[in-house]
C-alpha cells in the first residue's frame, strides 16, 4: 500500500513537471515569436530534385 | 556464434542508405556553393547546450544543428552549409578562409571538435564522427576516409596553432 502511494506520488510529480515545462516553454516561445516577428527569415533552399543522381 | 555475440552485435552500417545520403549532400552543397565540386565533403554538426530553471523544474536543453562541411585544399577554405537530418533542404553557405579567420584549432576536451573563430565576436564548433546511428538527429552517412582527410587538412593546413 505504502509503496503504491509512493509510486503514485512519483508519477504525479513526473506528469506535473512535464506539463509545467511545456507550459513555460510555450509562453517563452510565444514571447520570442512576438519579439522576432520583424526579423528577416533565414534563406532556405529545398532539395533540387532535378539534380538527384540517376541511381536514386 | 554464441547467444551473447548475437545479443550484443554491433550496429551495422547500411551502405546503400549512406551512399544515397552522400550523393544528396553533394547535390545540396553544389546547389548553393559556386564551384562546389572543388570541395570535399563531410557531415558535421553543432551542439548548443543551454540550461533552464523553471521553478521546481530545471535541467538542460541541447539543440543539434546539422552541417554539410566542405573543404577546398587549393585555396585553404571551408564552406559550411546548414541542413536537416533528412537533407530535404539547406541554408546559405558560410565561408571560412584561412587568410581571413582569426584562429582555428582542434579541441579535444570537453568535446572533440573543430573550432573556427572568424572574428573575435563568435566561433563555430564543428563536431564530426565516422558514423552516427540516430537518423532523427543526424545525417546517416558513413565517412571514415573523408573524416580522416578533413582532420588532416584541418590540423596540418587550416589550423592556426
Amino acid at each position: 500500500m505504502g509503496m503504491g502511494v509512493f509510486l503514485l506520488v512519483l508519477v504525479t510529480v513526473f506528469i506535473w513537471g512535464n506539463l509545467w515545462f511545456h507550459f513555460v516553454e510555450s509562453i517563452l516561445g510565444f514571447v520570442r515569436r512576438i519579439l522576432t516577428r520583424h526579423k528577416k527569415p533565414t534563406v532556405w533552399h529545398t532539395f533540387p530534385e532535378n539534380e538527384e543522381t540517376e541511381d536514386d | 556464434m554464441g547467444l551473447f555475440s548475437k545479443l550484443f552485435k554491433e550496429p551495422e552500417i547500411d551502405l546503400e542508405k549512406s551512399n544515397a545520403n552522400a550523393r544528396k549532400m553533394r547535390a545540396l552543397f553544389n546547389h548553393v556553393v559556386e564551384d562546389g565540386d572543388n570541395y570535399r565533403l563531410i557531415f558535421g554538426y553543432t551542439e548548443d547546450v543551454s540550461r533552464f530553471n523553471y521553478g521546481f523544474v530545471h535541467g538542460s536543453k541541447t539543440k543539434i544543428g546539422n552541417l554539410i562541411v566542405g573543404w577546398n585544399e587549393a585555396d585553404l577554405s571551408i564552406a559550411v552549409v546548414p541542413t536537416v537530418p533528412d537533407l530535404s533542404g539547406c541554408g546559405d553557405p558560410i565561408y571560412y578562409r584561412r587568410s581571413g579567420i582569426q584562429k582555428a584549432y582542434r579541441n579535444k576536451y570537453p568535446t572533440d571538435a573543430f573550432i573556427i573563430y572568424p572574428d573575435k565576436n563568435g566561433y563555430i564548433a564543428i563536431n564530426a564522427y565516422d558514423w552516427l546511428d540516430d537518423e532523427k538527429l543526424y545525417v546517416y552517412v558513413s565517412q571514415k576516409e573523408e573524416l580522416a582527410a578533413f582532420t588532416d587538412f584541418f590540423i596540418n593546413r587550416f589550423a592556426t596553432r
